[in-house]
């Protein structure tokens, strides 16, 4: 854009001033001072030893957080991977529907997305539940035995990558479909005479053309299920053992339950910086110009 | 010629059929737990556990409801809409004046502000990391546990995103038609905060619905942020009843049924807004 307003006051700076301050006092101010504090002995908020890297150390040799490390990176991708493929297959599929239908799917499709996560993940352990809940009943219906949802280690990880699914499939769906509605329509026609049947246009034509949709939407998404901490907690609250226990609920749990501040801002520094790694990808992907 | 119209038909309402068939699993997959929710929350005390569930066949009460509301849920709701409507409000002044100078303006420091919105997008998506940041150093400074704790925090999350949607709207406004407005005498202030929103009505309104949504549905800040019951907003108190009545089905789904209506009434008029706020930047023009 060019801008025809250059001006030599300090009208610009002092109109973005309040903004910045804001976002600066409670964004960016905490994560200095979270690093800070990460290096010393911080138990119940007082701060003892200077320890520089310590608490880094036992982080890193904790096996606990290893795992809920790890655990977490598998749950984030599966679920990020099963958002995107699905939501792009409905995406692509209501592609062709104009007006009213292709509108009330996608608000349909976002209602998992504005639904509180608390609320949700809350819901879901009541349809879960194993004696009684709803889901086994139909189960039943179909002569299948009672699933142990949620109290059944393995299958409890499972619980949880569907319900953080469950809530991400319409994102992905609405951004992929707006990038599919952004493809000029001489485009698909010019591969249509050059001869492409329907998957090579798919695969030639409309997925290079999505690749911003899709990259924003799987950074968003492996984002937001890598910070999530609501659903797991409210689902299975880290259980049973340490089978759903992610790294937030590590994090939360070393800082308001144990009140070891110092490690619990190690941890958050830690999440910050893999946080950092997909902003950096994000501001990348946007490719936006002002 | 007309084996091949039939066909035609045939594989175009097969077709529709289809989309009619996902459209009704989505809508079951998505608005099932709610519904169920809802039902459950309205069925007398000794149907909520009944085995089978009970469908249909049973006398709706809202006794629920009534224990819920006199458990000081009712305070809850209406902390939680004025910590919503002051986000609003805060969150709407500072990303005009922010997205207007970004937008309109050209000094030294503006790309680091624009790239600081951009970072902060992802983040106020859903970020657990800032959760302890924030404690530690709202708990230093002395800021937390006041009412204005949450606001402050709503707004700053939300803040990015409301910026980034605004911006979009700002660009849609010729800058001629503020050029000529000027000549015509229109002072700067009324332009900025009279004209400005005015124009870019839509991009103020979906800017307003994210805070919303982000205000109203946060819990893991507002959980350690604030400690007294009467600052306590909605998603926490639901949290809380999850120890606090065990089991009890029927209150837990009452009071979830009491947080999630309000967003489905507020998401059902203004989608169209959310969807465009949410793919702004994932397509090129």
């Amino acid at each position: 854009m060019i801008m025809r307003t250059i001006r030599k006051n300090y009208l610009g700076p002092l109109l973005a001033f309040p903004g910045f301050i804001v976002m600066f006092i409670i964004l960016i101010l905490p994560v200095g001072y979270t690093i800070f504090v990460s290096l010393f002995k911080c138990d119940y908020m007082q701060f003892t030893d200077f320890l520089w890297f310590d608490n880094y150390k036992s982080l890193l040799q904790d096996r606990e957080i290893i795992n809920a490390l790890l655990r977490t990176f598998y749950v984030t991708i599966i679920s990020a991977a099963i958002s995107m493929v699905v939501g792009m297959l409905l995406a692509v599929w209501i592609d062709k529907c104009t007006g009213l239908f292709s509108y009330s799917i996608q608000l349909v499709g976002l209602i998992p997305w504005v639904t509180s996560m608390v609320v949700g993940a809350l819901l879901w352990q009541w349809i879960m539940q194993k004696d009684l809940g709803l889901l086994n009943f139909v189960l039943g219906l179909f002569g299948i035995d009672r699933v142990d949802f949620l109290g059944n280690t393995t299958i409890a990880l499972y619980s949880l990558i569907f319900v953080m699914t469950w809530r991400t499939i319409g994102y992905s769906m609405v951004m992929i479909l707006a990038g599919l509605k952004g493809i000029p329509q001489t485009l698909l026609e010019a591969s249509g005479i050059d001869g492409c049947n329907r998957f090579q246009t798919f695969y030639h034509v409309k997925v290079p053309l999505l690749k911003t949709p899709l990259l924003i939407s799987s950074i968003v998404l492996t984002l937001s299920n890598f910070n999530n901490y609501v659903v797991p907690s409210a689902l299975t609250a880290g259980g049973p053992g340490t089978s759903t226990t992610v790294i937030t609920i590590i994090m939360y749990r070393m800082g308001f339950q144990y009140y070891n501040f110092g490690m619990a801002s190690a941890v958050a520094f830690l999440i910050f910086m893999i946080n950092l790694v997909m902003v950096v990808l994000y501001v990348k992907a946007v490719n936006y110009e002002i | 010629m007309k084996s091949k119209i039939v066909n035609i038909n045939v594989s175009k309402s097969l077709r529709s059929l289809g989309l009619y068939i996902i459209f009704i699993v989505m809508a079951v997959v998505n608005l099932f737990p709610i519904l169920w929710s809802m039902l459950t929350s309205f069925k007398p005390i000794r149907d909520v556990l009944a085995y089978p569930p009970k469908i249909f066949n049973f006398m709706p009460s809202i006794e629920h409801y009534k224990e819920v509301f006199k458990n000081g849920f009712a305070h809850s709701v209406f902390i939680s809409i004025g910590y919503s409507a002051s986000s609003i409000l805060i969150g709407l002044v500072l990303g005009l004046l922010f997205a207007y100078s970004i937008k309109r303006f050209n000094y030294p420091g503006r790309m680091i502000m624009f790239y600081m919105v951009l970072c902060g997008i992802p983040l106020s998506l859903g970020s657990a990391a800032m959760v302890i940041p924030n404690y530690i150093y709202f708990t230093n400074i002395g800021m937390i546990d006041k009412w204005y704790t949450l606001v402050l925090i709503y707004t700053a999350y939300n803040l990015p995103m409301a910026i980034w949607i605004i911006m979009g709207g700002i660009e849609s406004v010729p800058i001629e038609v503020e050029e000529s407005m000027r000549i015509d005498g229109v002072s700067r202030g009324y332009l900025i905060f009279g004209m400005v929103p005015r124009l870019c009505l839509p991009a103020m309104a979906a800017a307003a619905l994210f805070i919303f949504i982000g205000a109203w549905n946060e819990y893991i800040a507002s959980s350690v942020m604030v400690n007294s019951t009467n600052l306590k907003p909605i998603q926490v108190s639901i949290y809380d009843y999850l120890g606090f009545y065990g089991r009890q089905w029927g209150p837990l789904t009452a009071s979830a049924t009491a947080a999630v209506v309000p967003t489905l009434i507020v998401f059902t008029f203004l989608g169209k807004l959310l969807i465009s706020g949410l793919t702004q930047g994932a397509v090129k023009e």
